[in-house]
């Protein structure tokens, strides 16, 4: 496992990760976002199965993505930007990336503020926005 | 598999209308679900001892939970429209504590025209009780039938 990383070691401009992480919007994954907001899925489905997919997946590859900081233990999601630029179709695979856009202590917290984009099998652009996270501890 | 995408067509709506409430009771154990399927295991979030060396003395929910309530709202309201093209810029203000009832509300305060189509600002609010959680606006392009403004 890799080690987590201090708020000094964090550079403005780096990308993360190195190269773009992949997610697949595959059933399982939908069906168990779905379970796990309450959501009952009403849109998302042609009668019983599952043929649609919530933009709002992306609370499950901003994750994936966030976890390539490495960020240390009890960081903190303080603002959110989201937009979302087209459907994102039942089993499609996106190539995600963001980078680091600034950095700075508030109120003796450290503040990472990062970008990102989520794109298509076809290049196009599905998602794309702006976290603002209180780095965790340092190690 | 091809899928037929949801109708956007809907009536336009007017500054002031409010959208139908989002409301979830919070437990520990809805919490422990969001973690497995967002793969979210913060500490912070799932493990009490951790949590209680933390700036808020407990486990707290994840914000992007909260999120999934708001774009659930935006979604029914809208017919999908949320998801095809929606934008939204929010913040984070308070923690969801396990016990909380947390209650999404939303508020058309403008609607404009872009590209032809409708578009709805809405002011978003999550609460807990009078503790308020998360604050910001979505913007919802919305085709109509008739393509005109209201």
């Amino acid at each position: 496992m890799q080690r987590y990383r201090r708020f000094d070691e964090v550079e403005v401009g780096e990308v993360f990760p190195a190269a773009p992480l992949t997610f697949t919007a595959d059933g399982e994954k939908v069906a168990a976002f779905l379970a796990a907001t309450g959501n009952d899925g009403r849109l998302y489905r042609d009668g019983e199965a599952l043929a649609r997919v919530p933009s709002m997946i992306a609370c499950v590859y901003l994750i994936d993505l966030l976890t390539a900081r490495r960020s240390p233990p009890g960081g903190i999601h303080a603002k959110q930007t989201l937009a979302f630029h087209r459907p994102l179709r039942l089993g499609e695979t996106l190539s995600i990336q963001g980078r680091v856009t600034e950095k700075y202590v508030r109120k003796e917290r450290p503040y990472v503020v990062s970008t990102f984009e989520a794109h298509g099998e076809d290049g196009s652009l599905v998602s794309s926005g702006q976290v603002t996270s209180i780095w965790g501890r340092d190690p | 598999m091809s899928v037929a995408p949801l109708s956007t067509t809907a009536p336009v709506p007017r500054a002031g209308e409010t959208l139908p409430q989002v409301a979830r009771t919070v437990d520990q154990a809805t919490i422990d679900a969001y973690a497995r399927a967002s793969g979210d295991f913060n500490p912070i979030h799932v493990d009490p001892a951790f949590a209680a060396t933390g700036p808020f003395g407990r486990t707290i929910a994840h914000g992007l939970m909260t999120l999934a309530y708001v774009a659930e709202m935006l979604n029914g309201w809208s017919r999908g429209a949320f998801d095809a093209a929606g934008t939204l810029d929010i913040a984070f203000v308070g923690p969801v504590f396990a016990g909380d009832r947390v209650e999404v509300n939303g508020t058309v305060d403008d609607v404009g025209e872009q590209d032809g189509r409708a578009v709805a600002s809405i002011t978003l609010e999550a609460k807990a009780g009078e503790r308020t959680i998360l604050a910001g606006r979505a913007r919802i392009p919305l085709a109509t039938q008739s393509g005109t403004m209201a």
